[in-house]
C-alpha cells in the first residue's frame, strides 16, 4: 500500500511549524508498512493533482498570501477534478480561507477564494485576533473526540455550513465563536495550528484511511503507541480545563 | 531638582547598597510619570541596537569597545530592553536635573518597541542585525516588525548600522532616506553553503518581489542574496569580516587579526557590528579585539556549571536560535546528555510551534545519549523529538529541579536548552546543585 501525499506551496505557506504535520502522516504511515511519497509544489510548478490521495496546505503571512493566490487560482479546475476523483484535502489556516469564497484584508483589499465552499473570511480589527491554545471536540468519520491546537489568526470566517468542530476553549472561526474550522467527507480545513496533527493522532489517522480510501477502499489502521501524544494533549485540555 | 527621580534615584541608591539591582526604580518611574524617558538629556553619542537575535551580546560588545577606547559609556548590559529597563538605566546614571551623566549610551532595544524608544531616545547611531522568526503570537508577522522600523527611520539623519548579509534588514536602507547608510557583512567561508534547509525568510525581493538568488548562506537565510531583477542587495559593506578561522578562533578584517569571542558564524557577526559601529564613530578598531579577546557572556549563555560532570546551558527561543545552538553543541566532542526545558510563559511565547520549524533531527547523532525534556510543555519536545526517530532517547521530566538532578547523577557531560523562564529558574537550581558538589 502506498499514499502519495501533495504539499502545496510548501516553501511560502510554512507559518507556525505546519510542516510537522507532514512529518506525522510519513510517519504513522511508514510505522505501518504504507509507503508515502511526499512532493511539493510551488508557484509556477507543473502537477496533476488528480495524481495525489492527500492534499496538503499550510497557513502564510498575508504576504505569502498575497503571492501565492493567483497560482491557486490558476490550478481551480484541476483541483475540482481532484476533488471529483476522491483526493482528501487537509488545510490550514490560510488554505483554509482561500477553498471559500474570499478573503477581505484589513485595508479592504479582496483576493479572490477557490469559491468551493459557500463560507467567506473577513480580516478583524487588532482587537479581535483570535490567538491562544484552543481545545474542540469533533465527530469525525463517526467517532467523537477532542483536539487541541493554538490558533492565530485575524480573520473571521463566517457562513459556514459543516464547521470541523465545537469550541471547548478558544475562539475558533470568529472572535469568542463556538465553532471551529470546516469539515465534509473529504475536506479538513482548519485554523488549528500547533501543529495540528502530533497532538492529535486521531485526526492524522483519519485523515490518512479518508486518503487511502480512493485508491483502497475503506482501511483499517493498525494502532500505534500514542502514549507520548495523549500525554502531550492531555496537558493541555487540563489547563484549559477541558479535560 | 525633579522629586520624583529623586525619589527613584534614592531607591536605586539604596537597593544597590543591599547589593541589588533590578527593575523596580525604573517600574516606580513608569508609575508615577509615563514620560519619564522622554526627559532625560541624552549624550551626543547614542548607540541604539535592535534585532531578534543577539542583541544583548553586540550591544555588550559596542559598550565595552566604547570604554576600551575611553568613553564613558553605559548601557543595558543585562538585557533589559522594555521600557522599565531603561528607565531604570538612564535614572541610574543622571543628575538631578535629567542629564545622562556618560559620554555615550548603548541601549538595547526590544524590536516590537523601537518605534517608542526612538524618539524617546535620540539615537544618533542604529544597529539592526538580523530579523527571524520569534514568538509570532506575541510580535505579529514578521513583516508587520519591519515595516514600523522602516517608518522610524524614515525621518533618521544619523548613522544606520545594517547586516547586509540579511535581505529584511538591508531593505530598511532602501526606505531610510535621509540616513548614512553602513553595511557590514561575512565573506564566504569554508563554513558557507550553497544550499540550505533553514532559510524561512528571504526568499522573494522586497523591492520587486522576484525571487532572490543567493550565492551562499551562512546561517539561516543571513547569506550573499541579490535579486537579478532590479539588483537588490548589491551592496558596498563598509566592514567585511574574512576568512573565520574556527582552529585558532580568529578573523581578518582590514589585514588585522582579531579574536572571535564565540567560535561560531553568528559571532563574527556581532563582531562585525561592533567593528562596524566602531568605523562608524572614529574609534580605533584595536579596542574592540581587546573586547572580543576578554568578553564575559551573559548569564545563561553558554555558561559553565560545574555538576559531577560540566553542564552547560543556553537560551533558545526561535528556531534560528535553537539550530545554531545545537551546532555549537555538538561541535563540542564527546558523548552528552541532553536537556531541553520548553516553558509557554508570556516571555516565553504561548505558541510552541516553533520547535518544529527547528531542526532538532540533528541531535539524531550517536553522540547524543539521552534527551531530557523538561518544562511546561516536556510532552511536546518529546512528541517533536519522536517524530524525528529519537524516541529512544527521549527521558520526560516535567520538573526543571528533577530533570536536574537526573542529570548530575549521569556520568556525562550535559547541555541544556532552556526558553526564556526556564532559563532563569533553571540557573537558579544548577547553582544550587552546583554548589553542593563545591562544598
Amino acid at each position: 500500500m502506498d499514499l502519495k501525499i501533495l504539499w502545496m506551496y510548501h516553501d511560502l505557506m510554512d507559518l507556525y511549524g505546519d510542516k510537522g504535520n507532514t512529518q506525522v502522516l510519513k510517519i504513522r504511515c511508514e510505522k505501518r508498512g504504507i509507503d508515502v511519497t511526499l512532493d511539493t509544489c510551488t508557484i509556477g510548478e507543473t502537477r496533476d493533482i488528480r495524481d495525489y490521495d492527500l492534499f496538503f496546505m499550510g497557513g502564510g503571512a498575508d504576504n505569502e498570501q498575497g503571492l501565492i493566490y493567483q497560482d491557486l487560482l490558476s490550478r481551480r479546475d484541476n483541483i475540482a477534478q481532484a476533488m471529483e476523483a476522491g483526493t482528501a484535502f487537509l488545510l490550514i489556516c490560510g488554505g483554509y480561507q482561500l477553498f471559500g469564497r474570499y478573503y477581505r484584508d484589513q485595508d479592504g483589499n479582496t483576493i479572490d477564494g477557490l469559491g468551493f465552499f459557500d463560507y467567506y473570511t473577513e480580516s478583524s480589527d487588532r482587537d479581535h485576533r483570535c490567538i491562544g491554545n484552543i481545545a474542540l471536540e469533533t465527530t469525525m468519520d463517526g467517532e467523537t473526540f477532542k483536539a487541541v491546537g493554538f490558533e492565530n489568526h485575524g480573520g473571521q470566517t463566517k457562513n459556514v455550513a459543516s464547521p470541523f468542530g465545537k469550541v471547548l476553549s478558544g475562539h475558533g472561526n470568529q472572535y469568542r465563536s463556538g465553532f471551529e474550522g470546516f469539515m465534509n467527507e473529504q475536506v479538513v480545513a482548519t485554523y488549528m495550528h500547533g501543529p495540528l496533527l502530533p497532538k492529535n493522532p486521531k485526526i492524522a489517522d483519519k485523515i490518512i484511511a479518508r486518503a487511502l480510501k480512493r485508491r483502497y477502499g475503506d482501511v483499517t489502521l493498525a494502532p500505534l503507541d500514542d502514549t507520548l501524544e495523549n500525554n502531550a494533549r492531555e496537558v493541555m485540555l487540563k489547563r484549559l480545563g477541558v479535560l | 531638582m525633579d522629586i520624583r527621580l529623586k525619589f527613584v534615584q534614592t531607591v536605586q541608591a539604596v537597593l544597590a547598597k543591599a547589593g541589588r539591582g533590578g527593575s523596580l526604580p525604573g517600574s516606580i518611574a513608569l508609575k508615577m510619570d509615563p514620560h519619564f524617558i522622554e526627559k532625560f538629556v541624552m549624550p551626543k553619542t547614542v548607540v541604539l541596537v535592535t534585532g531578534t537575535n543577539g542583541k544583548t551580546t553586540t550591544q555588550n560588545l559596542i559598550a565595552d569597545s566604547l570604554r576600551e577606547a575611553g568613553l564613558k559609556t553605559i548601557n543595558n548590559h543585562r538585557g533589559d530592553n522594555l521600557n522599565i529597563g531603561i528607565a531604570s538605566l538612564l535614572a541610574a546614571n543622571s543628575d538631578s536635573s535629567f542629564r545622562v551623566q556618560a559620554d555615550a549610551a548603548v541601549v538595547e532595544v526590544d524590536e516590537l518597541t523601537v518605534y517608542r524608544q526612538f524618539r524617546n531616545l535620540h539615537p544618533s547611531v542604529m544597529v539592526v542585525n538580523n530579523f527571524f522568526r520569534d514568538q509570532l503570537d506575541r510580535a505579529g508577522e514578521m513583516e508587520t516588525i519591519i515595516r514600523k522600523i522602516q517608518e522610524v527611520t524614515e525621518d533618521f539623519e544619523g548613522d544606520l548600522v545594517l547586516n547586509g548579509d540579511d535581505p529584511n534588514v538591508c531593505r530598511i536602507a532602501d526606505s531610510a532616506k535621509k540616513a548614512r547608510i553602513h553595511f557590514y557583512s561575512v565573506a564566504k567561508q569554508s563554513s558557507s553553503k550553497t544550499v540550505t534547509d533553514e532559510a524561512s525568510e528571504g526568499k522573494f525581493c522586497p523591492r520587486c518581489g522576484k525571487r532572490l538568488v543567493y550565492d551562499y548562506y551562512q546561517y539561516s537565510h543571513i547569506g550573499r542574496f541579490h535579486c537579478d531583477e532590479c539588483g537588490f542587495g548589491k551592496i558596498n559593506p563598509e566592514v567585511v569580516i574574512e576568512n573565520i578561522d574556527y582552529e585558532n578562533q580568529t578573523f581578518m578584517y582590514d589585514g588585522r587579526e582579531y579574536h572571535n569571542f564565540l567560535n561560531t558564524i553568528y559571532s563574527a557577526y556581532n563582531c562585525a557590528a561592533t567593528l562596524c559601529v566602531m568605523k562608524v564613530l572614529g574609534l580605533n578598531p584595536a579596542n574592540a579585539d581587546e573586547t572580543f579577546r576578554t568578553m564575559v557572556l551573559n548569564e545563561g549563555r553558554n555558561e559553565v556549571f560545574e555538576l559531577s560532570k560540566p553542564c552547560v546551558i543556553n537560551l533558545i527561543k526561535n528556531p534560528t536560535g535553537s539550530n545554531e545552538t545545537m551546532k555549537f553543541i555538538l561541535a563540542q566532542p564527546g558523548r552528552k546528555n541532553i536537556c531541553i526545558l520548553l516553558n509557554d510563559n508570556d516571555q516565553d511565547g504561548h505558541d510552541v510551534s516553533w520547535i518544529w520549524d527547528a531542526h532538532f533531527e540533528r541531535l539524531n547523532v550517536p553522540e547524543v545519549n539521552k534527551i531530557v525534556c523538561s518544562g511546561l510543555r516536556a510532552y511536546d519536545i518529546a512528541l517533536r523529538l519522536k517524530y524525528e526517530g529519537l524516541e529512544d532517547r527521549v527521558v520526560v521530566i516535567e520538573d526543571a529541579k528533577e530533570a536536574v538532578r537526573w542529570l548530575d547523577e549521569q556520568d556525562l557531560e550535559s547541555h541544556i536548552m532552556a526558553t526564556y523562564t526556564a532559563l532563569h529558574s533553571t540557573r537558579a537550581i544548577l547553582r544550587k546543585e552546583a554548589a553542593a558538589h563545591g562544598s
